[in-house]
């Protein structure tokens, strides 16, 4: 058995014995869910709360060091997929809010970006 | 008919359509966004790295990868987007580290000043 196999039973059994018992009631229906947290379509979306996290954090990067492609990119991605999580079936209300994050933090390190080449205008494009 | 042909033969041309116009479709190109924006980032100053952002993005494509491939219906073009953007993003970590701590190589975008 490969050893992430062996990690990922390993954490459902930890799970299941300790954190299952301890859910409140309306939890519970949850814990086993085709989308719940022992699928990676929970955690796809958990781990997108990650590139808001590092957003956040390259707040304090100077705004000449930021990247302008990358944050663009993000920006574009971030809204599309806030828009078409509440238009595909089923709503996902959850991937939804973190992609408006994503955008957010996206725009925001653009906006740095254009206000820094508007205040130092002989960096070159 | 070659092989290529025959697969595309296989599907009407409404189907085809109705692939182009859907969110399976186009969700997976407005990612695309990342990883094209990573290649055109190998080539610049490396001071542009964000070490947060690329380590955020290498754990990112690698759950997603799983995720494109175990959703239903299977989602190819998802899982290229962030198989290439995995590569890309430790591609440029690898710059970043070799920049900043390593020093195993010159880098050549290295020499030019930053936002040039």
């Amino acid at each position: 058995m490969l050893p992430h196999r062996a990690l990922y039973q390993t954490l459902c059994r930890v799970g299941d014995k300790v954190v299952y018992p301890i859910l409140p009631a309306f939890a519970k229906p949850a814990w086993n869910h085709a989308a719940g947290p022992k699928t990676v379509f929970f955690w796809a979306p958990t781990i997108k709360w990650a590139l808001v996290g590092a957003g956040i954090a390259d707040l304090a990067r100077p705004a000449e060091k930021l990247s302008l492609s990358q944050n663009l990119a993000l920006a574009a991605t971030g809204s599309i997929w806030a828009r078409y999580c509440l238009v595909i079936t089923p709503v996902n209300y959850y991937l939804c809010s973190v992609n408006v994050f994503v955008f957010l933090t996206g725009f925001t390190q653009c906006c740095r970006i254009a206000n820094y080449r508007y205040n130092h205008p002989e960096a070159s494009t | 008919m070659s092989r290529v042909a025959s697969y595309f033969s296989r599907y009407s041309a409404k189907e085809w359509q109705q692939y182009f116009l859907s969110t399976h479709f186009w969700g997976p190109v407005a990612n695309w966004g990342l990883p094209l924006a990573a290649l055109a980032d190998l080539k610049k100053n490396p001071d542009m790295i964000s070490p947060n952002m690329t380590g955020a993005l290498i754990v990112y494509s690698s759950v997603f990868m799983r995720f494109a491939w175990h959703v239903q219906p299977r989602n190819l073009l998802l899982f290229a987007c962030h198989f290439t953007n995995f590569s890309a993003q430790t591609g440029q970590m690898f710059r970043y580290l070799n920049h900043n701590y390593f020093h195993i190589y010159k880098d050549p975008a290295a020499t030019k000043a930053v936002l040039q």
